[in-house]
């Protein structure tokens, strides 16, 4: 396989390495078939991989997922591992959407139980859940409000009465990152959050009703409370405007830094800093507070979508079951320990459009899903289907315990629209048995399930190269856009 | 203004857009206008209220993204809307005058949400007409 003109070495079914060439630090790795591999190839996404590993301290691999697709600097589907005492960090490593993530709600009742009903489930879900642009939150948060937030994550919801302790001991991290600093978020970024937490915004992100539509691992459902047949919500947000600010405010501040220190890179959006220096720590410090307001908003918006069921449908909090299955970011950089050259090494691994995976036994993975592994909330596009996901043992090998985080784009948004000019979107989905509220229409259109990987095809991938193993498949029924 | 000043061109993730303008601060103008197209249909904005920011750069690309990043902010923060602008160029500063009002849910039907302008790929050039601008949005 040929990538302009560099040749791409193919290792087994699933993995393709990249040589070293020229300032690259170390190759790199991609995980895809032979047929995405054509795919992947004719954008410009495998010259960012070639990029990455240029960085300073990048350890291993620099690494690309099979629903890799162009980013900002960095792939979306990219990882890469710094030596933290050595390395950079860089915001384009994280992305513009910090900690956006996925979370899943299981619930007690079966999707035919439901489906009669759904239509207008669906209305009160798109009425009380904010979405779309210029919406806000039911939540007015002062200033002090707002700072509480930024430190301590899911837990400020908590002490408001929006997450129980099961809420936050199925997140990730549980819903908070240590380390974060409100003083390094700027008085904009700050501004542009406080009145978004609690919505879930436009684009890609949603909150879908899901049919558990195959068990892969009986073990591993049973243990994270899911069953063929059952009703499910998933929520796909992020940081809003305060995470998006923060990227941009330190993609300046990295310029400089770049500049100062005299740092040569091939291309100028992998701006970064040494994880060491005060411009570093300080990103690393907004970055953790921008993840929080991220898990915070995730658990408000859990929280409405829990309150609309239980009014809706007359039911108590024990007769609906919906409790958390877990709730995982895919745009984060993470201090961990991996082993590196047969000895365990502190690193931080930037995870741009890609998803912690950590394999059965690991102390950081909530108590009842420990033998089973880490679960990992892969959302496909909204016509076809979901995963869900456990971290397998080959990921802390391969890929610094991390996976794909979605179907991955495959054709551009003016396409989109394009491609379906005069249909309705609204009743085509209905055709294939997904009912839809959006915001706007002309989002809708961008999102397509045409315009997406075949999400089952990445999946069979990261499965097959045994770095995440799949449990089950979910089946969207009705979908709230932003 | 006679007809579509921008077009976009093909990006898979993001929205990439091509700006034409007989000189820069007309191109200046037409690449903040078309920013706030990608927001909302400026046809149902009315032109109530002026606002004003300020930008600078070195060179014209530095100018067009601080002046971008300023015109983001006022929707983002402040929920402004604008019909149409004006740009001034003194050295290296710009200065942005907006006509336009503030969101109104009942009359405006906004898109889309731009997480930022990216620096990535941003260039101006003249062009045999004056000049002509391209940059990359997040969405």
């Amino acid at each position: 396989m040929r990538f302009q003109d560099v040749e791409i070495r193919k290792l087994s079914d699933t993995m393709w390495e990249i040589p070293r060439g020229g300032g690259m630090r170390v190759p790199g790795l991609v995980f895809a078939s032979e047929a995405m591999m054509g795919d992947i190839v004719r954008d410009e996404a495998i010259r960012q991989v070639m990029n990455v590993a240029h960085l300073p301290g990048i350890l291993k691999h620099s690494i690309g997922m099979p629903d890799i697709h162009w980013g900002y600097g960095f792939p979306i589907g990219g990882v890469a591992a710094m030596d933290a005492r050595e390395g950079v960090v860089s915001p384009g490593g994280v992305g513009y959407d910090i900690n956006c993530g996925v979370r899943l709600l299981r619930s007690d009742l079966t999707a035919d139980a439901l489906r009669p009903k759904l239509r207008e489930l669906v209305a009160a879900l798109h009425r009380e859940v904010p979405s779309g642009v210029g919406s806000t939150g039911f939540v007015r948060l002062t200033a002090e409000d707002e700072e509480k937030v930024l430190t301590q994550g899911s837990r400020w919801a908590a002490s408001r009465g929006f997450a129980s302790a099961q809420d936050i001991a199925c997140t990730e991290s549980g819903g908070a990152l240590p380390g974060a600093d409100p003083d390094a978020v700027s008085a904009v970024a700050r501004k542009r959050g406080r009145d978004q937490l609690g919505t879930l915004g436009s684009g890609n992100h949603f909150l879908e009703i899901d049919e558990v539509a195959e068990v892969f691992d009986d073990e591993a459902a049973r243990a994270f409370g899911l069953f063929p047949g059952q009703a499910a919500v998933l929520i796909h947000s992020g940081s809003r405007g305060l995470g998006y600010q923060v990227c941009d405010d330190y993609l300046r501040t990295m310029a400089d830094y770049m500049r100062r220190n005299a740092i040569d890179l091939p291309d100028r959006q992998l701006a970064c800093a040494h994880i060491r220096s005060p411009e570093g720590e300080r990103y690393l410090s907004a970055l953790a507070a921008a993840a929080n307001y991220a898990f915070a908003n995730r658990q408000l918006l859990a929280h409405q979508a829990r309150e609309t069921f239980l009014r809706f449908l007359g039911m108590g909090p024990n007769d609906l079951g919906m409790r958390m299955v877990y709730d995982c970011g895919h745009n984060n950089a993470k201090f961990e320990e991996h082993e590196v050259d047969g000895r365990a090494r502190r690193v931080l691994v930037h995870r741009k459009g890609a998803t912690r995976c950590f394999p059965p036994g690991n102390a950081e993975i909530p108590e009842p899903y420990r033998h089973a592994g880490q679960p990992v909330l892969i959302p496909g596009d909204m016509g076809t289907a979901s995963y869900v996901l456990a971290g397998a043992p080959e990921g802390m090998r391969l890929s610094f315990g991390s996976t794909c985080h979605g179907a991955g784009r495959r054709m551009s948004r003016t396409q989109a629209r394009s491609s379906v000019r005069g249909k309705s979107i609204v009743q085509e989905m209905e055709r294939r048995g997904v009912i839809v509220a959006c915001a706007s229409h002309k989002t809708l259109a961008e999102e397509i399930p045409e315009a997406y990987k075949d999400v089952s095809e990445v999946v069979d991938v990261v499965h097959a190269a045994g770095i995440a193993r799949k449990v089950a498949r979910l089946k969207p029924l009705a979908v709230v856009k932003g | 203004m006679k007809g579509r000043r921008f077009r976009l061109l093909p990006h898979t993730a993001d929205l990439m857009l091509e700006v034409r303008g007989e000189d820069l601060p007309g191109l200046f103008s037409s690449c903040v206008l078309a920013l706030f197209s990608l927001l909302v249909d400026r046809r149902t904005v009315r032109g109530t209220e002026i606002r004003s920011v300020e930008g600078a750069g070195e060179t014209a690309e530095d100018q067009l993204f601080s002046l971008l990043r300023e015109a983001l902010l006022l929707f983002a923060i402040h929920k402004f809307l604008a019909r149409s602008a004006r740009v001034t160029i003194e050295g290296k500063r710009v200065t942005l005058t907006l006509a336009g009002e503030p969101f109104d849910s009942e009359r405006h039907s906004v898109d889309r949400e731009i997480k930022a302008v990216t620096a990535h790929l941003m260039s101006v050039e003249r062009s045999p007409g004056g000049y002509l601008a391209r940059f990359i949005v997040d969405v």
